[in-house]
């Protein structure tokens, strides 16, 4: 479990993460949401001990991260897929880590081989693709067999194979009691893996929710329907308080209603209907609409101002 | 989860360990850095790099090249002596035994070279990220910055007084074609390989405390160059009493009092000497752990 706790963080001018408090439990994976310059990788780093706050706290099972007696058994963390010394090989930089807490050299073979890295394990690290780096990040995330696993865009140049593999590996580990904490850009990814989402916006707290509250909380369901009177099923259902908007020549999108009281209301005109599909809101929608909200949050002082 | 795609994939997890999984304090009682295991893992980090393995080949290679190069020298010089009573004259100024100080003859290159290493060791961490790999690992910081201290410092003395050593054995064949006798096992001798291995030791650790201030490579060897090859010839160019003071506390200018057999004007005491060497290392080092602990990875 990591507890965040009105952590901020000030770089001169900037202040990166502002008063950022949320919990990350145990047993699920816990996406984490936010546009570039969000504050995200400043989080996690500030987690891992690496970034000092400037105020507030955090602690990863009930201790600041620098006061675990074996902080790579507690905590694996992915942070920078270029953590790593560029001309030592993949083995030799495991097998340094491992040793800081003397986890045997059986281990380091064990990650290597986990994350499909036995053909490159002696090359430079250097040298690595992006999915490369990505995989010898990982492999030395899972090294000490952490409780707790902190990933920073882990799919990210990772080949389709490999996406597949981390969104396995992290569901996994996450049905295993673990603490799974990772960042993405893909939106289709986050919501394929997730099971809870914390979003950020300009170093704030946008939302904190399971996702599925978080997809249907904030956009309403829509309904595709094509008739051959859109006109006149138009008016009947904005009658009906829906929201209609006419796409194509026989195409209407409605918004308010269930589907069910569409095909009723077409019914009882004689309406003919021949497509009926509701429309599954997606996370990204979802995340547009959060992040629009924290915007027009954000400028309303302004809007007033100028009254 | 086991397409047949993903299988030679899928993650493979040891059974897990019966105590580890849930409990707060599940990990307590499991191995972690202590001070030995880091510094195993910074001597595998040494070692694994084949850059630093080059710079200690170099190394041993100048000290005996210029052990052997300065052995003909002083062997032509001393040649030239018996015949020309001008460079008998100049011989003696000297002060009599020139053969003693031959085999460290390279210590200047094997400074630059060394202390650059410090440099290097710490700066890369930081230009590489290896940094948040390592301070992710040892999170108190500090003991990792010993453990490498320790590696480089040993190391580098190590690597000094062994090529010292060879380039002494080198150098007595051909000093005794020329008449000259060196006895590397003589006290004096003995006094300058390890003064001058303690001193390269020194100035490796001057390096690393600079790679860790500056963490950039070019800009830490650039400031090591500074203090050890541009201020001792630039005090001596500008004029004034002051320079020509401060110049005796530059860190290269300790290696002579601390080896000279009688006092020479205008130098330290041999105790002085050692003090300013010492405030040398342990200021910069001081200075760079308080601000590694302190700053951000």
């Amino acid at each position: 479990m990591i507890e965040v706790n009105g952590l901020t963080k000030v770089y001169g001018a900037k202040t990166a993460v502002a008063g950022v408090s949320f919990t990350v439990r145990a047993g699920q994976v816990t996406g984490f949401l936010g546009p570039n310059g969000a504050g995200k990788s400043t989080t996690m780093r500030m987690i891992m001990g690496l970034d000092r706050p400037t105020s507030g706290s955090v602690t990863v099972n009930g201790l600041p991260y620098v006061r675990h007696r074996a902080p790579l058994r507690e905590v694996g963390a992915l942070l920078d897929a270029k953590a790593v010394h560029t001309s030592r090989s993949a083995y030799n930089h495991l097998l340094a880590m491992a040793a800081t807490h003397s986890i045997p050299k059986s281990r380091v073979h064990e990650v290597i081989e986990m994350t499909g890295l036995e053909a490159v394990a002696r090359k430079k690290a250097g040298g690595f693709s992006l999915g490369m780096g990505q995989r010898l990040g990982i492999a030395a995330a899972l090294l000490g067999d952490p409780q707790t696993l902190i990933l920073d865009e882990p799919v990210n140049g990772l080949d389709p194979e490999g996406v597949v593999w981390v969104r396995n590996l992290v569901r996994y580990l996450a049905a295993q009691g673990r603490t799974v904490f990772l960042s993405s850009h893909l939106m289709s990814e986050m919501a394929q893996t997730a099971d809870h989402l914390i979003v950020i916006g300009r170093g704030r707290v946008i939302a904190d929710a399971p996702i599925q509250d978080i997809i249907t909380g904030k956009s309403q369901a829509r309904t595709k329907v094509r008739t051959d009177e859109p006109v006149r099923l138009n008016q009947l259902l904005a009658g009906r308080g829906a929201s209609v908007a006419h796409e194509e020549q026989d195409l209407l999108e409605v918004t308010g209603l269930d589907p069910r009281t569409i095909a009723r209301t077409a019914m009882d005109n004689q309406i003919i209907v021949y497509e009926l599909t509701p429309l599954v809101a997606s996370l990204e929608e979802a995340y547009m609409e959060l992040t629009k909200d924290d915007v027009e949050y954000h400028s309303l002082p302004a809007a007033e101002a100028t009254k | 989860m086991s397409s047949t795609t993903t299988e030679p994939m899928s993650p493979r997890e040891p059974a897990p360990s019966n105590s580890s999984m849930s409990s707060r304090s599940g990990t307590q009682h499991l191995p972690g850095p202590t001070f030995l295991r880091v510094l195993n893992s910074e001597v595998i980090k040494f070692r694994s790099l084949l850059s630093t393995l080059i710079l200690l080949a170099s190394t041993a290679v100048v000290m005996v090249g210029f052990g052997a190069l300065s052995a003909w020298g002083t062997g032509q010089f001393a040649d030239a002596a018996t015949r020309d009573p001008q460079a008998a004259a100049r011989m003696a100024a000297q002060g009599g035994d020139l053969a003693v100080s031959v085999p460290t003859s390279g210590i200047a290159f094997a400074q630059l070279i060394l202390g650059s290493l410090g440099v290097l060791l710490m700066s890369s961490e930081f230009t590489t990220g290896m940094a948040r790999s390592t301070f992710a690992a040892v999170p108190r910081r500090l003991p990792a910055f010993a453990a490498k201290l320790v590696v480089v410092m040993v190391t580098s003395f190590v690597v000094t007084a062994v090529s010292t050593w060879v380039a002494g054995l080198v150098a007595v064949p051909i000093l005794d074609n020329y008449g000259l006798q060196l006895d590397p096992g003589s006290s004096q001798s003995v006094k300058l390989l390890l003064v001058n291995s303690v001193y390269v030791a020194a100035v490796a650790a001057i390096g690393m405390a600079l790679g860790t201030l500056i963490r950039n490579s070019a800009g830490g060897i650039m400031s090591l160059v500074g203090i050890f090859f541009v201020a001792p010839i630039a005090f001596q160019l500008i004029p004034g009493d002051f320079f020509k003071e401060a110049r005796k506390y530059l860190p290269g200018n300790t290696v002579d009092p601390l080896t000279a057999t009688e006092h020479v004007p205008d130098t330290l005491e041999a105790w002085e000497a050692a003090l300013v060497l010492g405030a040398w290392v342990v200021v910069p080092l001081l200075l760079a752990a308080v601000l590694l602990k302190r700053r951000d990875v």
